[in-house]
């Protein structure tokens, strides 16, 4: 297998996290760099959408990183991190599909403006916005933490709480007012000692 | 017995009701949210903490988030054509799914959709329009390269793959703009609309939505 990304790019590193948690090392091949931009004739040749990560396994080239990590824990057969039960599956996918839209639409602008210091999103009343919609979405993860008292989707640990373990990484690591959310603190802690959580999610990347 | 939430003209409604049609499932549908309200009640946060529609609740399951309720019913009611075993075969219909909801919706539905026609003429922000336009565009190549040689996105076959792409379509076609020639992507639309379950749930007239953000 081969992926093609960066290590500090937030969707590559859901992919680097849950190959970390099935054993799995892809050969990594650099884009979305300086020296390898996505938007390369070479890397457009390979995906048009122009976004990273991408996995190649033989024939199959897949994009969208949640797409990914999917095919990966079926290639492994690890249901326990996606079940295949239709119920179960369900309330993992939608916690995914939660981060994928609600809560990534949300950090943008706070994001971009205050960490990466974009100016074109250097907006004061867009910013406050922005930060205090993040940290409400937050504050509901939290009351589902604190319902489970465990993971996000109950006592065990899933694909949900990778993609959501990055995003509360990227939101501790953003230098902005912020209300204390212990369930989610408690929950970070919780995940600690899984290796690919501190190489690819606690590393001080936000 | 399978219950939905959600506004009929709701563009996330309208993916899961197009595939209860496609599957000619028996359901209960509850009109929520825009002018029904209902979303704040504590018996709906109870089945949905974002207050967000739709919501199924299928024997006792209750499933949010639109794209987890289309893979839940494909997987629960759908034939192989529309949910294989085989992950790698899933993922064609996953990474087209992915990509609607992160690239394509985003820049039309949010950008265009909202940010242009439902916004009253003197709240418009024509920077972020125009370049929601260029983003919209965009899209609509990758979807023209990608329906190269095949009738549906997914493949030869109608699938999950083109429910949340497709749904775009009645509505970015319907609209007073300009976009690429896109012949192939035409050719798609005009094939979901032969569709009964396309033409019911998701060709719902939206003009009298124009310039007013309430419902």
């Amino acid at each position: 297998m081969k992926l093609l990304g960066q290590p500090n790019s937030i969707n590559v590193r859901k992919v680097l996290w849950t190959c970390a948690e099935l054993g799995y090392s892809p050969e990594m091949e650099h884009w979305g760099t300086k020296a390898q931009p996505t938007d390369h004739p070479d890397f457009l040749a390979v995906t048009p959408k122009g976004l990273v990560p991408v996995l190649i396994d033989g024939d199959l080239t897949l994009t969208e990183s949640n797409t990914i990590c999917r095919y990966l824990v079926g290639h492994a057969g690890r249901s326990e991190l996606l079940s295949p039960k239709p119920r179960e599956r369900a309330q993992i996918e939608a916690w995914m599909d939660w981060q994928a839209t609600e809560l990534n639409n949300s950090w943008r602008t706070a994001f971009m403006a205050i960490v990466r210091k974009d100016p074109s999103y250097a907006k004061p009343d867009a910013v406050r916005v922005s930060s205090q919609t993040w940290n409400k979405l937050m504050a509901l993860l939290d009351d589902q933490l604190g319902r489970t008292g465990a993971f996000v989707c109950g006592h065990t640990f899933t694909l949900a709480d990778i993609v959501l373990g990055l995003s509360t990484n990227r939101w501790e690591l953003t230098p902005m007012e912020k209300p204390s959310l212990p369930s989610v603190t408690a929950w970070m802690e919780r995940m600690s000692d899984r290796p690919g959580f501190q190489a690819h999610c606690r590393n001080d990347v936000p | 017995m399978l219950k939905v939430w959600g506004r009929r003209s709701a563009f996330n409604v309208q993916k899961v009701m197009w595939l209860i049609g496609e599957l000619e499932l028996e359901h209960i549908h509850t009109e929520a949210g825009g002018a029904a309200g209902g979303l704040d009640d504590p018996a709906f946060r109870a089945m949905n903490l974002h207050g967000k529609v739709p919501v199924i609740d299928h024997d006792g399951s209750i499933i949010w988030e639109s794209h987890a309720i289309l893979r839940y019913l494909a997987a629960v009611f759908g034939d192989a054509a529309f949910w294989s075993d085989d992950p790698g075969a899933r993922s064609e219909a996953d990474r087209w799914m992915d990509w609607s909801q992160t690239s394509l919706q985003p820049a039309f539905l949010t950008g265009i959709f909202w940010g242009y026609f439902r916004t009253p003429e003197e709240q418009r922000d024509w920077l972020s329009i125009r370049e929601k336009q260029e983003l919209t565009s965009q899209c609509l190549i990758r979807l023209e390269e990608a329906l190269e040689g095949r009738d549906f996105l997914g493949g030869s076959q109608f699938g999950l793959a083109d429910i949340p792409a497709g749904t775009n379509l009645y509505r970015l076609f319907g609209m007073d703009l300009e976009w690429p020639a896109v012949p192939r992507v035409e050719a798609w639309y005009e094939r979901l609309k032969e569709r009964p379950a396309y033409r019911e749930h998701v060709m719902i007239p939206f003009q009298d939505l124009k310039g007013r953000t309430s419902f």
